[in-house]
Protein backbone atom coordinates (compact mmCIF):
# COMPACT_ATOMS: atom_id res chain seq x y z
CA UNK A 1 0.00 0.00 0.00
CA UNK A 2 2.64 2.68 1.07
CA UNK A 3 6.35 2.39 -0.46
CA UNK A 4 8.79 4.59 1.29
CA UNK A 5 12.01 4.84 -0.41
CA UNK A 6 14.99 7.01 1.24
CA UNK A 7 12.05 9.93 1.95
CA UNK A 8 13.97 13.27 2.69
CA UNK A 9 12.87 16.71 3.32
CA UNK A 10 15.49 19.23 4.39
CA UNK A 11 14.87 22.71 5.44
CA UNK A 12 17.45 25.92 5.30
CA UNK A 13 19.89 24.28 8.23
CA UNK A 14 17.81 21.34 9.11
CA UNK A 15 16.92 18.26 7.66
CA UNK A 16 13.58 17.11 9.14
CA UNK A 17 13.61 13.48 7.69
CA UNK A 18 16.72 12.03 6.87
CA UNK A 19 16.42 8.95 4.36
CA UNK A 20 13.57 6.97 5.61
CA UNK A 21 12.59 3.36 4.23
CA UNK A 22 9.77 1.47 5.09
CA UNK A 23 6.33 -0.69 3.72
CA UNK A 24 3.44 -0.94 5.18
CA UNK A 25 1.33 -3.45 3.50
CA UNK A 26 -2.60 -3.20 2.17
CA UNK A 27 -4.47 -3.78 5.70
CA UNK A 28 -2.04 -3.66 8.27
CA UNK A 29 -2.46 -0.60 11.08
CA UNK A 30 1.17 1.12 11.51
CA UNK A 31 1.61 3.30 14.51
CA UNK A 32 4.44 5.74 13.86
CA UNK A 33 5.96 7.10 16.64
CA UNK A 34 8.55 9.32 17.50
CA UNK A 35 9.25 11.94 20.05
CA UNK A 36 7.70 15.92 19.18
CA UNK A 37 10.19 17.25 16.37
CA UNK A 38 10.77 13.99 14.70
CA UNK A 39 9.80 14.28 11.44
CA UNK A 40 6.47 12.20 11.73
CA UNK A 41 4.39 14.95 10.67
CA UNK A 42 6.65 15.79 8.19
CA UNK A 43 6.73 12.31 6.46
CA UNK A 44 2.95 12.10 6.70
CA UNK A 45 2.47 15.74 4.71
CA UNK A 46 4.71 14.13 2.17
CA UNK A 47 2.96 10.85 1.35
CA UNK A 48 -0.17 13.29 1.59
CA UNK A 49 0.94 15.46 -0.83
CA UNK A 50 0.66 18.71 1.03
CA UNK A 51 4.79 19.01 1.31
CA UNK A 52 7.67 17.90 -1.55
CA UNK A 53 10.31 15.44 -0.59
CA UNK A 54 13.94 17.19 -1.15
CA UNK A 55 15.00 13.72 -1.94
CA UNK A 56 13.38 10.24 -2.29
CA UNK A 57 10.38 8.67 -3.40
CA UNK A 58 7.09 7.31 -2.03
CA UNK A 59 4.26 5.16 -3.39
CA UNK A 60 1.21 4.93 -2.92
CA UNK A 61 -1.13 1.84 -4.12
CA UNK A 62 1.71 1.80 -7.28
CA UNK A 63 1.47 5.59 -7.93
CA UNK A 64 4.33 7.93 -6.98
CA UNK A 65 3.06 10.72 -4.53
CA UNK A 66 4.95 13.49 -6.55
CA UNK A 67 3.75 12.33 -9.85
CA UNK A 68 0.38 10.86 -9.50
CA UNK A 69 -0.22 13.54 -6.50
CA UNK A 70 -4.10 13.40 -7.34
CA UNK A 71 -4.63 9.88 -7.39
CA UNK A 72 -2.82 9.08 -4.90
CA UNK A 73 -4.66 12.11 -2.75
CA UNK A 74 -8.07 10.58 -3.89
CA UNK A 75 -6.99 6.94 -2.55
CA UNK A 76 -5.94 8.85 1.29
CA UNK A 77 -8.42 9.69 3.92
CA UNK A 78 -5.44 12.37 6.27
CA UNK A 79 -6.08 13.50 9.16
CA UNK A 80 -3.90 16.73 9.68
CA UNK A 81 -2.65 17.23 13.23
CA UNK A 82 -4.49 19.63 15.45
CA UNK A 83 -7.29 19.31 13.43
CA UNK A 84 -7.88 22.04 11.27
CA UNK A 85 -11.48 22.80 10.92
CA UNK A 86 -13.90 25.89 9.46
CA UNK A 87 -15.34 27.24 12.49
CA UNK A 88 -17.95 28.90 11.27
CA UNK A 89 -19.45 25.53 8.82
CA UNK A 90 -21.89 22.93 10.69
CA UNK A 91 -20.93 19.86 11.10
CA UNK A 92 -23.07 17.81 8.14
CA UNK A 93 -22.43 20.64 6.70
CA UNK A 94 -18.69 20.76 6.30
CA UNK A 95 -18.52 16.84 5.89
CA UNK A 96 -21.05 17.27 2.96
CA UNK A 97 -18.37 19.73 1.60
CA UNK A 98 -15.89 17.31 1.92
CA UNK A 99 -17.27 14.56 0.90
CA UNK A 100 -18.71 16.44 -2.42
CA UNK A 101 -14.99 17.92 -2.64
CA UNK A 102 -13.41 13.98 -2.74
CA UNK A 103 -15.66 13.01 -5.62
CA UNK A 104 -19.25 11.83 -4.13
CA UNK A 105 -22.01 13.46 -5.69
CA UNK A 106 -26.01 13.64 -4.33
CA UNK A 107 -27.39 11.20 -2.73
CA UNK A 108 -23.70 8.76 -2.68
CA UNK A 109 -22.59 11.60 -0.99
CA UNK A 110 -25.40 11.84 1.68
CA UNK A 111 -25.27 8.61 2.58
CA UNK A 112 -21.13 8.38 2.94
CA UNK A 113 -21.91 11.56 5.50
CA UNK A 114 -24.41 9.81 7.41
CA UNK A 115 -22.58 6.67 7.66
CA UNK A 116 -19.20 8.44 8.56
CA UNK A 117 -21.10 10.50 11.16
CA UNK A 118 -22.44 7.28 12.66
CA UNK A 119 -19.41 5.53 12.73
CA UNK A 120 -17.54 8.78 14.78
CA UNK A 121 -20.58 8.95 16.72
CA UNK A 122 -20.89 12.69 15.47
CA UNK A 123 -24.27 12.31 14.54
CA UNK A 124 -26.25 14.11 17.41
CA UNK A 125 -23.90 17.02 17.04
CA UNK A 126 -24.31 17.35 13.29
CA UNK A 127 -26.50 20.27 13.33
CA UNK A 128 -23.64 22.18 15.54
CA UNK A 129 -21.37 24.87 14.16
CA UNK A 130 -17.86 23.17 14.75
CA UNK A 131 -17.09 26.43 16.84
CA UNK A 132 -19.06 25.55 19.35
CA UNK A 133 -17.77 21.66 19.72
CA UNK A 134 -15.78 20.54 21.85
CA UNK A 135 -12.17 19.20 21.32
CA UNK A 136 -13.69 15.39 21.87
CA UNK A 137 -15.84 16.20 18.68
CA UNK A 138 -13.95 18.01 16.65
CA UNK A 139 -11.58 15.29 16.63
CA UNK A 140 -13.83 13.08 16.04
CA UNK A 141 -15.31 14.84 12.57
CA UNK A 142 -11.78 15.19 11.59
CA UNK A 143 -11.71 11.22 11.84
CA UNK A 144 -15.09 11.26 10.15
CA UNK A 145 -13.78 13.57 7.55
CA UNK A 146 -11.24 11.48 6.70
CA UNK A 147 -12.92 8.19 6.34
CA UNK A 148 -16.05 9.81 4.79
CA UNK A 149 -15.05 8.73 1.02
CA UNK A 150 -13.98 5.24 2.38
CA UNK A 151 -10.37 5.59 1.27
CA UNK A 152 -8.49 2.29 1.24
CA UNK A 153 -5.74 4.13 3.17
CA UNK A 154 -6.54 6.54 6.40
CA UNK A 155 -3.32 8.95 7.57
CA UNK A 156 -3.71 10.06 11.10
CA UNK A 157 -1.78 12.34 12.97
CA UNK A 158 -2.11 12.04 16.65
CA UNK A 159 -5.59 11.17 16.07
CA UNK A 160 -5.89 11.23 19.64
CA UNK A 161 -4.02 14.49 21.04
CA UNK A 162 -5.83 16.13 23.27
CA UNK A 163 -8.87 13.74 24.47
CA UNK A 164 -9.78 12.59 27.84
CA UNK A 165 -9.05 9.00 29.13
CA UNK A 166 -12.67 8.01 27.51
CA UNK A 167 -12.85 9.70 24.40
CA UNK A 168 -8.86 8.24 23.93
CA UNK A 169 -10.40 5.30 24.35
CA UNK A 170 -13.34 5.23 21.83
CA UNK A 171 -11.15 6.74 18.98
CA UNK A 172 -8.70 3.48 19.85
CA UNK A 173 -12.16 1.40 19.72
CA UNK A 174 -13.06 3.00 16.08
CA UNK A 175 -9.38 2.57 15.02
CA UNK A 176 -9.83 -0.67 15.78
CA UNK A 177 -12.89 -1.32 14.04
CA UNK A 178 -11.26 0.75 10.98
CA UNK A 179 -8.71 -1.42 10.69
CA UNK A 180 -10.86 -4.31 9.56
CA UNK A 181 -10.99 -2.84 6.16
CA UNK A 182 -8.70 -0.07 5.66
CA UNK A 183 -4.99 0.70 5.85
CA UNK A 184 -3.95 2.59 8.72
CA UNK A 185 -0.67 4.74 9.55
CA UNK A 186 -1.43 6.71 12.50
CA UNK A 187 1.31 8.74 14.59
CA UNK A 188 1.05 9.49 18.20
CA UNK A 189 3.55 9.30 20.97
CA UNK A 190 0.97 7.58 24.23
CA UNK A 191 2.51 4.29 23.00
CA UNK A 192 -0.20 2.28 25.21
CA UNK A 193 -2.34 3.37 22.03
CA UNK A 194 0.18 1.74 19.77
CA UNK A 195 0.49 -1.24 21.66
CA UNK A 196 -3.22 -2.12 21.71
CA UNK A 197 -3.92 -1.32 18.18
CA UNK A 198 -0.66 -1.37 15.81
CA UNK A 199 0.16 -4.70 14.04
CA UNK A 200 3.29 -2.97 13.63
CA UNK A 201 5.34 0.19 14.90
CA UNK A 202 8.24 2.13 12.96
CA UNK A 203 10.11 4.34 15.68
CA UNK A 204 11.62 7.49 14.35
CA UNK A 205 14.33 10.05 15.95
CA UNK A 206 15.58 13.19 14.79
CA UNK A 207 14.59 12.11 11.20
CA UNK A 208 15.70 8.85 11.18
CA UNK A 209 14.46 5.38 11.16
CA UNK A 210 15.27 3.56 14.05
CA UNK A 211 12.99 0.28 14.35
CA UNK A 212 10.35 -0.99 12.80
CA UNK A 213 8.83 -4.39 14.12
CA UNK A 214 5.80 -6.11 15.93
CA UNK A 215 5.49 -4.20 19.26
CA UNK A 216 5.72 -7.24 20.87
CA UNK A 217 9.12 -8.57 18.93
CA UNK A 218 10.46 -5.07 19.75
CA UNK A 219 9.78 -5.70 23.13
CA UNK A 220 11.36 -9.42 22.90
CA UNK A 221 14.86 -7.31 22.36
CA UNK A 222 14.83 -5.52 25.07
CA UNK A 223 13.55 -7.95 27.80
CA UNK A 224 16.97 -10.09 26.37
CA UNK A 225 19.13 -7.11 27.21
CA UNK A 226 17.11 -6.62 30.28
CA UNK A 227 16.46 -4.54 33.50
CA UNK A 228 17.04 -5.60 37.32
CA UNK A 229 15.68 -3.52 39.75
CA UNK A 230 16.67 -4.15 43.76
CA UNK A 231 16.77 -2.40 47.05
CA UNK A 232 19.20 -2.62 49.47
CA UNK A 233 20.65 -1.47 52.44
CA UNK A 234 23.99 -0.48 51.74
CA UNK A 235 26.90 2.75 51.11
CA UNK A 236 25.54 3.47 47.41
CA UNK A 237 29.19 4.69 46.31
CA UNK A 238 30.36 1.07 48.01
CA UNK A 239 27.69 -1.12 46.46
CA UNK A 240 27.80 0.64 42.90
CA UNK A 241 31.47 0.01 42.55
CA UNK A 242 30.61 -4.00 43.92
CA UNK A 243 28.16 -4.13 41.83
CA UNK A 244 29.75 -3.11 38.59
CA UNK A 245 32.56 -5.59 39.19
CA UNK A 246 29.82 -8.33 38.51
CA UNK A 247 30.38 -9.98 34.85
CA UNK A 248 26.92 -9.86 34.02
CA UNK A 249 26.22 -6.36 35.03
CA UNK A 250 26.71 -3.84 32.01
CA UNK A 251 25.73 -0.27 33.84
CA UNK A 252 24.63 0.35 37.47
CA UNK A 253 22.48 3.34 38.28
CA UNK A 254 21.50 4.81 41.44
CA UNK A 255 17.72 5.69 42.16
CA UNK A 256 17.48 7.26 44.79
CA UNK A 257 17.09 6.26 48.81
CA UNK A 258 13.52 6.05 50.74
CA UNK A 259 12.08 6.89 53.67
CA UNK A 260 13.77 4.11 55.46
CA UNK A 261 17.04 4.46 54.53
CA UNK A 262 16.71 1.34 51.53
CA UNK A 263 18.74 2.57 48.27
CA UNK A 264 17.34 1.56 44.97
CA UNK A 265 19.42 0.49 41.99
CA UNK A 266 18.56 -0.39 38.66
CA UNK A 267 21.11 -2.46 36.65
CA UNK A 268 21.28 -2.98 33.14
CA UNK A 269 22.28 -6.28 32.12
CA UNK A 270 24.12 -8.70 29.66
CA UNK A 271 21.50 -10.48 27.41
CA UNK A 272 20.70 -14.30 27.46
CA UNK A 273 22.01 -14.37 30.96
CA UNK A 274 20.52 -14.65 34.54
CA UNK A 275 22.21 -12.13 36.77
CA UNK A 276 20.56 -11.86 39.35
CA UNK A 277 22.10 -15.27 40.92
CA UNK A 278 25.17 -13.20 40.34
CA UNK A 279 23.66 -10.20 42.26
CA UNK A 280 21.96 -12.52 45.07
CA UNK A 281 25.78 -13.81 46.09
CA UNK A 282 27.66 -10.47 45.51
CA UNK A 283 24.89 -8.87 47.83
CA UNK A 284 25.36 -11.92 50.42
CA UNK A 285 29.30 -11.90 50.29
CA UNK A 286 29.05 -8.12 51.27
CA UNK A 287 26.27 -8.71 53.62
CA UNK A 288 24.17 -5.96 52.73
CA UNK A 289 20.34 -6.58 54.15
CA UNK A 290 18.16 -7.48 50.75
CA UNK A 291 14.65 -6.61 50.32
CA UNK A 292 14.04 -6.26 46.78
CA UNK A 293 15.55 -8.22 43.67
CA UNK A 294 13.61 -8.78 40.23
CA UNK A 295 13.76 -8.38 36.78
CA UNK A 296 11.32 -5.54 35.21
CA UNK A 297 9.48 -6.54 32.28
CA UNK A 298 10.17 -4.28 29.75
CA UNK A 299 7.14 -2.04 27.54
CA UNK A 300 6.96 -0.55 24.46
CA UNK A 301 7.79 2.41 26.86
CA UNK A 302 11.39 1.41 27.53
CA UNK A 303 11.49 0.23 23.67
CA UNK A 304 11.07 4.13 22.73
CA UNK A 305 13.16 5.39 25.52
CA UNK A 306 16.02 3.21 24.65
CA UNK A 307 15.91 3.77 21.14
CA UNK A 308 15.00 7.44 21.00
CA UNK A 309 17.90 8.44 23.99
CA UNK A 310 20.32 6.20 23.06
CA UNK A 311 21.01 7.95 19.83
CA UNK A 312 21.03 11.68 21.52
CA UNK B 1 -4.21 -0.51 -4.64
CA UNK B 2 -7.01 -0.53 -7.38
CA UNK B 3 -8.81 2.79 -7.51
CA UNK B 4 -11.57 0.74 -9.30
CA UNK B 5 -12.08 0.19 -5.27
CA UNK B 6 -12.62 3.59 -4.81
CA UNK B 7 -16.25 5.05 -4.44
CA UNK B 8 -15.85 8.33 -6.10
CA UNK B 9 -14.77 7.34 -10.04
CA UNK B 10 -15.19 10.88 -10.49
CA UNK B 11 -12.81 12.40 -8.83
CA UNK B 12 -10.60 14.01 -11.76
CA UNK B 13 -13.71 15.97 -13.46
CA UNK B 14 -12.16 19.84 -12.43
CA UNK B 15 -15.41 21.75 -13.12
CA UNK B 16 -17.17 19.92 -10.23
CA UNK B 17 -14.52 20.56 -7.85
CA UNK B 18 -14.33 24.12 -8.97
CA UNK B 19 -18.02 24.04 -8.65
CA UNK B 20 -17.94 22.64 -5.21
CA UNK B 21 -14.71 24.93 -4.32
CA UNK B 22 -17.21 27.83 -5.64
CA UNK B 23 -20.26 27.39 -4.09
CA UNK B 24 -18.61 27.27 -0.50
CA UNK B 25 -16.25 30.48 -0.75
CA UNK B 26 -20.13 31.92 -1.83
CA UNK B 27 -21.83 30.65 1.03
CA UNK B 28 -19.03 31.97 3.12
CA UNK B 29 -19.24 35.30 1.78
CA UNK B 30 -22.96 35.54 2.65
CA UNK B 31 -22.55 34.09 6.11
CA UNK B 32 -19.74 36.36 7.23
CA UNK B 33 -20.53 39.71 9.01
CA UNK B 34 -17.78 41.50 7.01
CA UNK B 35 -19.79 40.66 3.94
CA UNK B 36 -22.87 43.21 4.76
CA UNK B 37 -20.89 45.60 6.46
CA UNK B 38 -19.06 45.92 2.95
CA UNK B 39 -22.68 46.47 1.51
CA UNK B 40 -23.48 48.84 3.58
CA UNK B 41 -20.42 50.69 3.21
CA UNK B 42 -20.92 50.35 -0.47
CA UNK B 43 -24.61 51.68 -0.46
CA UNK B 44 -23.49 54.47 2.08
CA UNK B 45 -20.66 55.65 -0.44
CA UNK B 46 -22.99 55.56 -3.50
CA UNK B 47 -25.80 57.40 -1.45
CA UNK B 48 -22.87 60.37 -0.86
CA UNK B 49 -21.82 60.29 -4.50
CA UNK B 50 -25.06 60.40 -5.67
CA UNK B 51 -26.23 63.26 -3.77
CA UNK B 52 -23.06 65.64 -4.77
CA UNK B 53 -23.55 64.35 -8.15
CA UNK B 54 -27.31 66.12 -7.85
CA UNK B 55 -25.65 69.09 -5.91
CA UNK B 56 -23.30 69.04 -9.29
CA UNK B 57 -26.00 69.06 -11.98
CA UNK B 58 -28.45 71.51 -9.62
CA UNK B 59 -25.70 74.61 -8.88
CA UNK B 60 -23.62 74.52 -12.34
CA UNK B 61 -24.82 71.93 -14.87
CA UNK B 62 -21.89 71.17 -17.17
CA UNK B 63 -21.08 68.71 -19.50
CA UNK B 64 -22.51 65.38 -18.28
CA UNK B 65 -24.94 63.84 -16.64
CA UNK B 66 -26.06 62.09 -13.46
CA UNK B 67 -23.66 59.39 -13.69
CA UNK B 68 -20.69 60.66 -14.85
CA UNK B 69 -20.74 63.07 -12.04
CA UNK B 70 -21.58 60.35 -9.39
CA UNK B 71 -18.48 58.08 -10.34
CA UNK B 72 -16.76 61.30 -10.66
CA UNK B 73 -17.85 62.45 -6.89
CA UNK B 74 -14.86 62.63 -4.83
CA UNK B 75 -16.55 60.98 -2.33
CA UNK B 76 -16.69 58.26 -4.52
CA UNK B 77 -12.94 57.67 -4.69
CA UNK B 78 -12.15 58.40 -1.01
CA UNK B 79 -14.29 54.75 -0.42
CA UNK B 80 -13.47 52.51 -3.25
CA UNK B 81 -10.58 51.55 -1.91
CA UNK B 82 -11.42 50.34 1.24
CA UNK B 83 -13.93 47.41 -1.13
CA UNK B 84 -11.05 45.48 -2.12
CA UNK B 85 -8.98 44.53 1.20
CA UNK B 86 -12.60 43.99 3.09
CA UNK B 87 -13.89 41.28 0.39
CA UNK B 88 -10.80 39.53 -0.21
CA UNK B 89 -8.34 40.00 2.84
CA UNK B 90 -9.93 36.72 4.38
CA UNK B 91 -9.42 34.26 1.26
CA UNK B 92 -6.48 32.53 1.90
CA UNK B 93 -5.09 34.15 5.13
CA UNK B 94 -8.01 32.73 6.79
CA UNK B 95 -7.47 29.34 5.46
CA UNK B 96 -3.58 29.17 6.31
CA UNK B 97 -4.33 30.48 9.87
CA UNK B 98 -7.06 27.87 10.06
CA UNK B 99 -4.87 24.98 9.03
CA UNK B 100 -7.61 24.17 6.62
CA UNK B 101 -5.39 24.68 3.68
CA UNK B 102 -3.25 21.71 4.35
CA UNK B 103 -6.89 19.80 4.55
CA UNK B 104 -7.84 20.96 1.45
CA UNK B 105 -4.57 20.65 -0.60
CA UNK B 106 -4.33 17.06 0.60
CA UNK B 107 -7.84 16.20 -1.01
CA UNK B 108 -7.99 15.76 -4.42
CA UNK B 109 -7.85 19.26 -5.47
CA UNK B 110 -5.55 21.43 -7.43
CA UNK B 111 -4.33 24.78 -6.67
CA UNK B 112 -5.43 26.30 -9.61
CA UNK B 113 -9.27 25.69 -8.76
CA UNK B 114 -8.75 26.78 -5.42
CA UNK B 115 -7.25 30.25 -6.84
CA UNK B 116 -9.91 29.96 -9.67
CA UNK B 117 -13.06 29.47 -7.23
CA UNK B 118 -11.88 32.00 -4.58
CA UNK B 119 -11.01 35.06 -6.75
CA UNK B 120 -14.28 33.73 -9.02
CA UNK B 121 -16.62 34.24 -5.72
CA UNK B 122 -15.17 37.76 -4.80
CA UNK B 123 -15.89 38.81 -8.00
CA UNK B 124 -19.53 38.07 -8.40
CA UNK B 125 -19.41 39.51 -4.54
CA UNK B 126 -18.25 42.32 -6.25
CA UNK B 127 -20.43 42.78 -8.67
CA UNK B 128 -23.47 42.06 -6.48
CA UNK B 129 -22.07 44.76 -3.93
CA UNK B 130 -22.99 47.12 -7.29
CA UNK B 131 -26.70 46.22 -7.28
CA UNK B 132 -28.34 48.43 -4.99
CA UNK B 133 -26.14 51.67 -6.45
CA UNK B 134 -28.24 51.17 -10.30
CA UNK B 135 -31.24 50.94 -8.33
CA UNK B 136 -30.43 54.31 -7.18
CA UNK B 137 -30.59 55.26 -10.92
CA UNK B 138 -33.82 53.75 -11.59
CA UNK B 139 -35.32 54.79 -8.60
CA UNK B 140 -34.52 58.74 -9.47
CA UNK B 141 -35.72 57.88 -12.90
CA UNK B 142 -39.25 56.79 -11.84
CA UNK B 143 -39.59 59.95 -9.33
CA UNK B 144 -38.83 62.03 -11.47
CA UNK B 145 -40.56 60.49 -13.97
CA UNK B 146 -38.29 60.16 -16.24
CA UNK B 147 -36.74 64.02 -16.33
CA UNK B 148 -33.49 62.46 -14.84
CA UNK B 149 -30.57 63.31 -16.93
CA UNK B 150 -29.47 59.27 -17.22
CA UNK B 151 -27.77 58.21 -20.26
CA UNK B 152 -27.34 54.90 -21.22
CA UNK B 153 -23.71 55.37 -22.50
CA UNK B 154 -22.76 56.81 -19.46
CA UNK B 155 -24.30 54.13 -17.47
CA UNK B 156 -22.59 51.31 -19.63
CA UNK B 157 -19.35 53.22 -19.96
CA UNK B 158 -19.05 53.53 -15.48
CA UNK B 159 -20.16 49.79 -15.04
CA UNK B 160 -17.60 48.65 -17.65
CA UNK B 161 -15.38 49.93 -15.51
CA UNK B 162 -16.07 49.72 -12.10
CA UNK B 163 -16.06 46.21 -13.17
CA UNK B 164 -12.68 45.81 -14.82
CA UNK B 165 -10.77 47.93 -12.16
CA UNK B 166 -12.57 45.49 -10.02
CA UNK B 167 -11.78 42.67 -11.41
CA UNK B 168 -7.60 44.18 -11.08
CA UNK B 169 -7.85 45.10 -7.83
CA UNK B 170 -9.82 41.79 -6.37
CA UNK B 171 -6.49 39.93 -8.04
CA UNK B 172 -4.08 42.39 -6.33
CA UNK B 173 -6.80 41.85 -2.84
CA UNK B 174 -6.42 37.57 -3.62
CA UNK B 175 -2.49 38.01 -4.02
CA UNK B 176 -2.05 39.78 -0.62
CA UNK B 177 -4.35 37.40 1.23
CA UNK B 178 -1.87 34.39 0.35
CA UNK B 179 1.44 36.33 1.18
CA UNK B 180 0.18 35.98 4.83
CA UNK B 181 -1.44 34.30 7.26
CA UNK B 182 -3.03 37.36 9.13
CA UNK B 183 -6.08 39.51 7.62
CA UNK B 184 -5.07 42.33 8.67
CA UNK B 185 -1.59 42.29 7.15
CA UNK B 186 -3.10 41.14 4.00
CA UNK B 187 -5.46 44.15 4.21
CA UNK B 188 -3.28 46.52 4.66
CA UNK B 189 -1.01 45.13 1.86
CA UNK B 190 -3.97 44.93 -0.56
CA UNK B 191 -4.85 48.28 0.13
CA UNK B 192 -1.31 49.85 -0.40
CA UNK B 193 -1.21 47.89 -3.53
CA UNK B 194 -4.35 49.04 -4.93
CA UNK B 195 -3.70 52.53 -3.99
CA UNK B 196 -0.71 52.71 -5.12
CA UNK B 197 -1.42 51.58 -8.73
CA UNK B 198 -4.14 54.04 -9.18
CA UNK B 199 -2.53 56.95 -7.59
CA UNK B 200 0.98 56.57 -9.56
CA UNK B 201 -1.33 56.22 -12.66
CA UNK B 202 -2.81 59.74 -11.62
CA UNK B 203 0.32 61.45 -10.98
CA UNK B 204 1.80 60.25 -14.01
CA UNK B 205 -1.25 61.41 -15.84
CA UNK B 206 -0.51 65.05 -14.30
CA UNK B 207 3.05 64.87 -14.80
CA UNK B 208 2.75 63.53 -18.60
CA UNK B 209 0.36 66.67 -19.11
CA UNK B 210 2.70 69.23 -19.97
CA UNK B 211 5.40 66.53 -21.64
CA UNK B 212 5.00 65.09 -25.62
CA UNK B 213 2.26 62.93 -26.79
CA UNK B 214 3.71 59.91 -27.00
CA UNK B 215 4.47 59.82 -23.28
CA UNK B 216 0.81 60.62 -22.43
CA UNK B 217 -0.14 58.01 -24.81
CA UNK B 218 1.82 55.17 -22.67
CA UNK B 219 0.89 56.71 -19.04
CA UNK B 220 -3.11 56.50 -20.47
CA UNK B 221 -2.32 53.14 -20.76
CA UNK B 222 -2.17 51.95 -17.29
CA UNK B 223 -3.80 55.28 -15.38
CA UNK B 224 -7.10 53.93 -13.79
CA UNK B 225 -8.12 57.82 -12.97
CA UNK B 226 -8.24 58.55 -16.89
CA UNK B 227 -9.75 55.13 -17.95
CA UNK B 228 -12.37 56.04 -15.46
CA UNK B 229 -13.02 59.40 -16.51
CA UNK B 230 -13.41 57.90 -19.89
CA UNK B 231 -15.65 55.22 -19.57
CA UNK B 232 -18.28 57.71 -17.47
CA UNK B 233 -18.14 59.61 -20.21
CA UNK B 234 -19.23 56.95 -22.08
CA UNK B 235 -16.12 56.31 -24.22
CA UNK B 236 -15.43 53.25 -24.23
CA UNK B 237 -12.47 51.26 -25.00
CA UNK B 238 -10.84 47.84 -25.34
CA UNK B 239 -7.99 48.53 -24.19
CA UNK B 240 -8.17 49.27 -21.05
CA UNK B 241 -10.43 46.13 -20.67
CA UNK B 242 -7.45 44.19 -22.60
CA UNK B 243 -5.09 45.81 -19.82
CA UNK B 244 -7.13 45.26 -16.62
CA UNK B 245 -7.72 41.48 -17.99
CA UNK B 246 -4.12 40.52 -18.72
CA UNK B 247 -2.79 42.25 -15.39
CA UNK B 248 -5.42 40.36 -13.70
CA UNK B 249 -4.44 36.65 -15.39
CA UNK B 250 -0.91 37.76 -14.21
CA UNK B 251 -1.79 38.46 -11.16
CA UNK B 252 -3.57 35.43 -10.37
CA UNK B 253 -0.90 33.43 -11.95
CA UNK B 254 1.43 34.72 -9.28
CA UNK B 255 -0.53 34.51 -6.11
CA UNK B 256 -1.51 30.46 -7.93
CA UNK B 257 2.79 30.36 -7.22
CA UNK B 258 2.57 31.87 -4.29
CA UNK B 259 0.23 29.04 -2.86
CA UNK B 260 1.92 26.44 -4.41
CA UNK B 261 5.19 27.84 -3.29
CA UNK B 262 3.86 27.47 0.65
CA UNK B 263 3.65 24.43 -0.15
CA UNK B 264 7.02 23.61 -1.02
CA UNK B 265 8.31 24.61 2.13
CA UNK B 266 6.39 25.11 5.45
Amino acid sequence: MIEVRQLTKRYVGRTAVDAISFRVEKGEIVGFLGPNGAGKTTTMRMLTGYLPPTAGTASIGGFDIFKDSLKTRAMIGYMPEDVPLYHDMRVKEYLNFRARLKGLRGRDARMAVGEAMDKCGVTEVRKKMIRSLSKGFRQRVGLADALVAKPALLILDEPTNGLDPNQIRQVRELIRELGENHTILLSTHILSEVEMTCGRVIIINRGKLCAADKPDKLVDQMRTAGLVEMEIKANPKVAEGVLEKIPAVKRVAHNGTDDEGWERFSLRVEANADARVQIHAAVVREGWPLRELHRRMASLEDVFVEITQSEQ
Amino acid sequence: MSSSKSPNPSNNDPVRVFTVLFGKEIKAFFLSPIAYVVLALVMVINGFSFKAAMTILETAPGDGGLVRFTFNAPWFWLSYFFIFPLVTMRLFAEEQKLGTLEALLTAPVRTGQLVAAKYLAALVFYCILWLPSLANFYIFQWITAGAGDIRPGELLGSYSILFLMGMFNLSIGCFSSSLSSNQIIAAILGFTLSLMHFLLGTFALDLAQNVDQSLKNIVQYFASAYHSRMFAAGVLDSRPAIYYATATALILFVTHQVVEFRRWRT
